[in-house]
């Protein structure tokens, strides 16, 4: 008789930790009986939790040393908020310096996330772009390994975040995607995605179409032991650091190859993408452009990109949304990058300047670029990100084929860059929301914005945030007078200590040359800062706004560090 | 969201902390920490407002048979009274155990 399965599925956040340390090793750090609950929701009339929904743990995997880290799904949503956000960031963290000491700390994340919790909104969407650079840190040292049980699955920035492990196990009940499909029928329409359709959201997102066309590394049922094997071995394997999120050319080729006129089913592309596709294979003609009458749209990104290179249209590449130019600054090379609208575009879901799929990938393969050419080199040129993004691509198709990779690559290939000592600064200029800041310009050393209303710092559209969270959106803005983080405007955002600096009386929309000369100068000062401080985000904690607008996160680490060994 | 407080008098200790639930739809975490004094103290903060009464006579009835000596802290999202008993129960069970699990 076949034994039944002993399901990591059904157990909670704390269970599942226990689950994939060894026997009788499990030390939960930070544990409920430490009241870290998050400060910002009893303000806002929700009940907080004392552990805030995540479970550090330390412990052996397999005889060695190691961290698990578990969010627990039920709480919330599993939704990264400031302190649930800083245990994982902040136990990622002490891993990366164990590792960098020579003492082996092997990392195992334990996703159930339905990405950014939208009632800390910026603190979620901060605290995942720490989560993301010190992944991308840690992986060089340890192989860091991401298990997607299920329940929830994985969602918003934390599916960006799971884009970047070294290995990525799912069940056949977890769910990975970037924008989940009641966000995709808000923001784009049913017939886009009728997100009562249960069949297509597992058929398109589910376990098995990700490990069949290779969005993931390993299938494995709903089984403890089977799973705890599957995390072993991955680190037994030492994987070489061919990371997925770094293969650029291959999945810019594999996207090149798809026609975005033509439906296209999870099983299609399963013999598309799937084993029996050998990698490399992919036919790499370069579909022709539909040269539409539709005209050019002007947006901020363009303007100041001209403003700051003086190109307008570079027309370096396939994908003429994503505009990259170098550009002398103060007697040194700088390359810009900007997203901007193209009504063109071939994916019709990320003509309005959205990051869509072949805009994430196109970011890596400029950022990657400058990453190669000056791998000789002394001085490392400064990458600037000019961000005007409204928002992710919201779409079918773009969850189908991935849009949380091709944003983790982006996040990638910008913390790849800062930790090879370029300096990468984001320049915010219009508006920065949600998915598509933090693939373009979160992973920044540095955050300039402009002291602008048209600058907006959020993580979801007001109607999509009411919705999920089941508010008006009148209540929605009376609580973001209580909770400045979950403000739209860039003065409240500032307030949490990341921007590096608000500049006032810029012409946003027309600038003149002073304006233009007031900028540059800001860049080339970002630039000298960045080159003498620490390669990692950790200036964010450090600037005199984060000693009251990241207490918590501060708080979190201190405590933290104190307990780890 | 409410914030309830209640007191009673206890005779028995009880020998650890317990940990139980968590704050989910329908349910609710139950922090319960062993007191020196002879007396409960009960926290509750919970999502369903106006149910005062109702905790009451609940927690009443829970303490007239269990009458330990604990600071205990509710975090509640609408568990219903059965939910609430069947916690109280279970986190009661984890404290007054000797064996501790890793």
């Amino acid at each position: 008789m076949k034994k039944l399965n002993d399901s990591l599925v059904e157990l909670n956040a704390r269970e599942r930790a226990k689950a994939m340390l060894d026997k009788g090793t499990f030390r939960e750090l930070l544990g409920p009986f430490e009241r870290l609950e998050s400060p910002h929701l009893s303000q806002q009339g929700i009940v907080p939790q004392s552990d805030d929904g995540v479970v550090v743990a330390r412990g052996l995997i397999d005889g060695e040393s190691a961290v698990v880290i578990a969010i627990e799904g039920a709480f919330q949503g599993g939704g990264i908020g400031e302190v649930s956000g800083s245990k994982i960031a902040g136990a990622l963290e002490l891993a990366i310096r164990d590792n960098e000491k020579g003492m082996r700390t092997r990392a195992v994340v334990v996703l159930d996330s339905g990405g950014v919790r939208l009632q800390e909104a910026n603190y979620g969407l901060l605290s995942i772009s720490e989560i993301q650079s010190a992944i991308v840190a840690l992986r060089k040292l340890v192989p860091v390994v991401g298990v997607i049980p299920g329940k929830i699955g994985c969602f918003g920035g934390m599916s960006m975040t799971a884009g970047l492990f070294s290995t990525l196990i799912m069940t056949p009940e977890g769910r990975l995607t970037l924008n989940g499909p009641e966000v995709i029928e808000q923001e784009a329409g049913i017939a886009e995605w009728d997100s009562t359709d249960r069949g297509l959201i597992w058929n398109t997102i589910g376990g098995i179409q990700r490990q069949a066309t290779g969005l993931v590394d390993i299938l494995v049922e709903d089984d403890v032991a089977a799973i705890k094997e599957a995390v072993q071995a991955a680190f037994r394997s030492e994987k070489s650091n061919e990371f997925r999120s770094s293969q650029v050319d291959f999945y810019l080729s594999r996207l090149t190859a798809i026609d975005p006129t033509k439906t296209l089913t999870p099983l299609e592309l399963r013999k598309m993408w799937g084993a029996e596709a050998s990698m490399g294979s992919v036919e790499n003609t370069v579909k022709e452009h539909i040269e539409n009458d539709a005209e050019e749209v002007i947006s901020r990104g363009k303007i100041w990109f001209k403003a700051l290179t003086g190109i307008s249209n570079p027309e370096n590449g396939n994908v003429p949304a994503v505009l990259c130019a170098d550009h002398e600054l103060d007697g040194e090379l700088v390359r810009y990058i900007a997203v901007v609208p193209n009504p063109n575009s071939r994916f019709p879901r990320a003509r309005h300047g959205e990051v869509g799929l072949e805009e994430g990938w196109s970011i890596a393969k400029y950022v990657r670029e400058a990453i190669e050419e000056d791998a000789n080199k002394e001085k490392r040129r400064a990458i600037v990100a000019v961000v005007d993004v409204p928002s992710q691509a919201y779409g079918y198709k773009e969850e189908l084929l991935g849009i949380f990779l091709s944003c983790a690559a982006s996040v990638d290939a910008y913390a790849t860059a800062r930790y090879a000592g370029h300096p990468v600064i984001a320049l915010l200029v219009g508006q920065a929301i949600s998915g598509a800041f933090l693939a373009h310009g979160y992973q920044a050393n540095r955050i300039i914005a402009f002291d602008d209303p048209g600058v907006l710092v959020h993580a979801m559209s007001k109607q999509s945030a009411a919705r999920i969270t089941k508010r008006s959106v009148e209540e929605l803005e009376s609580a973001s007078q209580k909770v400045p983080s979950i403000a739209y405007d860039i003065r409240s955002y500032s307030t949490l200590g990341a921007v590096h600096e608000l500049m006032t009386g810029i012409h946003a929309d027309e600038p003149g040359k002073e304006d233009v000369d007031q900028v540059l100068n800001s860049l080339a000062a970002a630039i000298k800062i960045a080159r003498k401080s620490p390669k990692d985000l950790s200036n964010r904690l450090t600037s005199n706004n984060a000693a009251t607008g990241r207490a918590a996160s501060i708080k979190v680490r201190e405590r933290l560090a104190k307990v780890w060994n | 969201m409410e914030t309830l407080t209640f007191k009673f008098n206890a005779t028995k200790s009880v020998p650890k902390h317990a940990y139980v639930g968590v704050v989910a739809s329908g349910d609710l975490e139950i922090l319960l920490e062993p007191s020196k004094e002879e007396k409960a103290y009960v926290v509750v903060r919970t999502a369903s407002d106006g149910f005062g009464e109702t905790w009451k006579n609940l927690l009443d009835r829970f303490f007239a048979v269990h009458d330990i000596a604990a600071n205990i802290e509710i975090n509640d999202f609408g568990a219903t009274p059965g939910m609430v008993s069947m916690r109280l129960l279970q986190a009661l069970e984890v404290c007054s155990s000797e064996k501790t699990e890793r």
